[in-house]
């Protein structure tokens, strides 16, 4: 046997995975050769020392970091991937490239075609603004803004943050997801308007910023009394 | 009263049971989290790690297989996370560099917590391919099949990878006659 035979020999001893003739294939190198045998100790050793090392007991607010982050209704998993437009457009000022990805779903009826989630980029012509969130510096900056015009309601993001953002925007049994927003850019430098098909039954609407897939921030927009 | 399995866990979850996905957390959050301590060794990385993980989990789990062991999908997660923060650090060189400089000399005699130390810091200077099958193997203490699965690679690729890591720590580790 080689020497690489026997070294692999000697990590499945300790790995437990030595059949009688092995074993003795083993015992036979270590008795010939000393240097074999401080390999194996060393090795051995060495599991000891790694098989010794303890668990560390993760931060208390873990669970409820984790919990608190998850999007409002789990049942939307169940459903096919949502239909997806794509948006891209130079931004104004920086010259940034904006692409934004929307998705929606809802547990109780099924998905609307692609055609009814299209962007309504810089259509703002007979636009009501609603209500306004201001996101103060921090990962994510900027504002969101829900409003309303002749095709429905929808949200304008005017973001800018150091990696592209994912929003979760949750109302009234509807999960919506809007990628690849922010730029690096100075808030209001670009920005990106979504359709919100379905909307009407909630007076609010949840967002969730999301970078890397983790939680960066929330907000609420609310619908005034008199609409 | 036995508590619920995985995939009941799973199944209930995709059912609308959010508090379902509570106990998954529950269950798995420590190794999760530990999984990623010990391949970044930055406790700060490792809870948002974890909380990513979780969250990814959550958002795919209608694609998860219940042919397959959950703890394997959820570590696969954890791990592909981990690298993922890895890649985006300073190039490993700069680690090596700096971890060197910080490793006993052979002169040293190492015991106990130096010993410990040593390791930990031998560990960090192994490339995170190698550094995966240890945390995967020593302290998550799983199969080479369990390891495969994760790692989406044959068992004797997995076993190779694992007895070049642990030749790589013993010689380190004996250099400074910390084994």
């Amino acid at each position: 046997m080689t020497d690489t035979e026997h070294l692999a020999l000697i990590h499945a001893e300790i790995d437990g995975e030595l059949d009688a003739r092995q074993r003795g294939e083993l015992a036979r190198r270590l008795l010939a050769d000393p240097d074999a045998r401080s390999m194996r100790d060393q090795l051995q050793r060495l599991c000891a020392l790694l098989d010794a090392t303890e668990e560390v007991e993760p931060p208390s607010q873990l669970r409820s970091r984790i919990l608190d982050a998850l999007p409002p209704a789990p049942r939307v998993l169940r459903r096919t991937r949502w239909s997806a437009s794509r948006w891209q457009y130079a931004a104004l000022a920086a010259g940034v490239l904006v692409a934004a990805v929307v998705g929606y779903e809802t547990f109780n009826a099924p998905g609307p075609a692609s055609t009814e989630l299209v962007g309504t980029i810089g259509a703002t012509r007979g636009r009501t603004t609603l209500d306004t969130v201001r996101l103060p510096s921090g990962p994510v900056a900027g504002r969101v803004s829900l409003y309303r015009d002749a095709a429905g309601h929808g949200l304008r993001f005017e973001l800018a943050a150091s990696a592209p953002v994912e929003v979760l925007v949750a109302s009234d049994g509807h999960t919506l997801r809007a990628e690849a927003l922010g730029s690096g850019a100075a808030p209001g430098a670009a920005s990106t308007s979504i359709a919100l098909p379905g909307f009407g039954g909630s007076r609010t609407v949840d967002l969730t910023f999301l970078m890397s897939g983790r939680a960066v921030g929330r907000a609420t927009l609310t619908v005034p009394d008199r609409h | 009263m036995t508590e619920p399995d995985d995939a009941t866990l799973v199944r209930s979850c995709l059912e609308g049971d959010q508090s379902a996905f509570a106990q998954l957390v529950v269950r798995y959050q420590r190794p999760v989290y530990n999984a990623a301590l010990r391949v970044l060794h930055e406790p700060a990385d490792a809870m948002d790690i974890a909380q990513s993980t979780f969250l990814k989990a959550y958002e795919h789990l209608a694609t998860y297989d219940p042919s397959f062991k959950f703890y394997s999908w959820i570590y696969r997660i954890a791990i592909n996370e981990s690298l993922d923060t890895l890649n985006s650090r300073k190039s490993l060189s700069e680690i090596d560099h700096e971890r060197a400089d910080e490793a006993p000399g052979p002169d040293r005699q190492v015991e106990g917590q130096q010993a410990r130390r040593a390791l930990e810091d031998a560990l960090m200077r192994l490339t995170p391919e190698l550094r995966t099958v240890i945390v995967l193997r020593h302290f998550m203490h799983l199969s080479y099949e369990d390891m495969g699965d994760i790692l989406l690679l044959p068992v004797k690729t997995v076993k190779s990878r694992l007895y070049s890591a642990r030749q790589v720590l013993r010689d380190r580790l004996a250099a400074c006659g910390a084994v």
